[in-house]
């Protein structure tokens, strides 16, 4: 049994389609992210999971159960929206506590202890949460989204809003929930970089439908050749390098960029075939460096594809 | 502690920490019946029941005013800040949600009634001469009338602010309060022992304080979490 699981998913506001036979899957343990542009209907689809609405057509499972209807299932998962749910007129372990109390987390004082400790707010614990920063807030919110030990968590846009260290902060701990508390994270971002970084699979959305769906790996791995940048010793050799490496069945094409050789493989395990060619003719070599294309990349070519209607 | 306690306590702390709320009640607890006793002192003479009659039909409407009051900053702000949607994905039932907030709104707007009471008892005994604190239908009014229409108050535009959008709940905040104003008025109008205070006035009053109870608790039950999430500004 997956962790989330949605098949055939559609759902439409005043007669337009938001989401149209939406299906994925994600498995425990995972960190997924779920992507793609502002009004995708990312949003509409963790409401969906979560109960907060109810599916058009198709069907939802978190946990193999509908969070709509099952109380002991909802204990289960945490959830982090934009607005992290937080009271700005209690104090940052007291909304952590309002929360213990609401999920029965047992010894809350302990558990709340711990996490002020972990987002590192263990001395802000008595202050009003209306004198935090943003980034703050944000840490307390994920704090008070896992307060329950859920085996399943929504983060909803985690780094929306925040300054680049705040960012990395954030997506560190993330990393860090995932491997010390065995969580299932389904991150929903606009940062792909984030995405790319500690997400195992993704799927992206755009024009209501799935676009993509698979791991980070083999996504950029398939998205075409894999590519390698050779810089020589001398760059002069370039052209005469080039000539010699068109020549080789495993090299799919070269051209040269800037002082390097840029080559593409037809077969994604040929690097060593290649140096082994360049000094076997004499070249002396600088540097090696394999490229895949990155998942921005993906990303804009997916969803270019679906503004243009294909 | 059950979830509706904790609901319920933590809509206290934040009623008591929030001053401009605090303050505005304060005010309307102090300045509406004082006014109010010069009226009911010049009217009732020193008659002590007649006097006991009056307090009690100013006081119930404060009551409800104040339901409406404290309801803005637990049920609206809630939708208002978003934050309603983290609670609706907490493993309690959207009906114990409303009924810890509505309990939560309804404490600390009978103390202010209360407040209220002590208030205009005072006046109308200062500027009456009569003494209207020992009346047992005043007590029993305070006691049991009171705090049951502030929690059918409370409870009826809790679930309205859940159920409606923001601009509606401004345009039917005041139809909510004025509708219950009417209501009293003419329940007083109609019972067997008309306006003032009688035993067949508080009954139908208390009977139809907790009809309005019991429709707050029904109406709540038909709010979705779809038509609150949607709502949401």
């Amino acid at each position: 049994m997956n962790a989330v699981e949605v098949r055939g998913l559609s759902r439409s506001f005043d007669g337009r389609d938001i989401l149209r036979d939406v299906s994925f899957t994600v498995g425990h343990g995972e960190v997924f992210g779920y992507l793609g542009p502002n009004g995708a209907g990312k949003t509409t689809t963790i409401r969906i999971l979560l109960g907060l609405l109810a599916p058009g057509a198709g069907e939802v499972r978190v946990l193999g159960s509908d969070l709509a209807v099952d109380d002991d299932a909802r204990a289960r998962v945490g959830v982090l929206f934009e607005n992290n749910g937080l009271s700005d007129r209690m104090s940052a372990a007291g909304n952590l506590a309002y929360y213990a109390g609401l999920y029965g987390v047992e010894d809350p004082a302990e558990r709340i202890d711990e996490l002020l400790t972990l987002v590192d707010l263990a001395d802000r614990r008595n202050d009003l949460v209306g004198t935090f920063s943003t980034g703050m807030k944000r840490k307390l919110g994920i704090a008070r989204a896992i307060l329950h030990r859920p085996e399943v968590v929504f983060l909803d846009e985690p780094s929306s809003g925040l300054d680049p260290g705040a960012q990395r902060m954030v997506r560190d701990l993330i990393s860090e929930l995932s491997r010390r508390e065995e969580m299932t994270v389904f991150l929903n971002s606009h940062h792909l970089d984030e995405v790319q970084r500690i997400c195992s699979s993704v799927a992206i959305l755009a024009g209501g439908r799935i676009r993509a769906f698979d791991s980070v790996a083999r996504l950029t791995a398939a998205s075409g050749r894999p590519t390698v940048t050779v810089a020589l010793a001398d760059p002069g050799d370039r052209a005469r390098a080039c000539a010699v490496i068109a020549g080789l069945p495993f090299v799919a094409g070269c051209e040269t960029d800037g002082d390097a050789l840029l080559c593409t493989l037809a077969d994604s395990g040929a690097t060593p075939d290649l140096i082994a060619a360049l000094v076997g003719a004499g070249f002396r070599i600088e540097e090696v460096r394999r490229s895949s294309r990155s998942l921005e990349e993906i990303y804009l070519e997916h969803v270019g594809r679906a503004e243009g209607g294909s | 502690m059950s979830t509706f306690a904790v609901i319920a306590r933590r809509e206290i702390r934040l009623a008591v920490r929030n001053r401009s709320i605090l303050i505005s009640a304060l005010i309307f607890a102090v300045w509406f019946p004082v006014m109010s006793a010069l009226g009911v002192a010049a009217g009732a003479g020193e008659d002590a029941t007649a006097l006991a009659g009056g307090i009690a039909a100013i006081i119930l409407p404060v009551g409800v005013f104040m339901g409406y009051i404290f309801c803005a900053d637990a049920f609206l702000r809630e939708k208002r800040d978003g934050t309603i949607e983290t609670l609706l994905c907490a493993p309690v039932s959207l009906r114990r949600l409303w009924e810890g907030k509505a309990a939560g709104v309804a404490v600390p707007a009978y103390l202010m009634t209360l407040v209220s009471a002590a208030v205009t008892i005072a006046a109308v005994s200062t500027l009456s001469g009569a003494l209207v604190v020992a009346e047992p239908l005043l007590i029993l009014h305070l006691a049991v009338v009171v705090p049951v229409w502030i929690a059918a108050a409370a409870g009826l535009i809790g679930a309205a602010q859940l159920a409606l959008g923001m601009r509606e709940n401004q345009i039917l905040g005041f139809v909510f309060i004025f509708g219950f104003i009417f209501l009293i008025i003419g329940l007083q109008g109609i019972a067997p022992g008309g306006p003032g205070l009688s035993l067949a006035t508080e009954g139908v009053l208390a009977a139809a304080g907790i009809a309005l109870l019991a429709l707050a608790r029904f109406i709540a039950g038909k709010v979705t979490k779809e038509r609150i999430v949607r709502t949401i500004p």
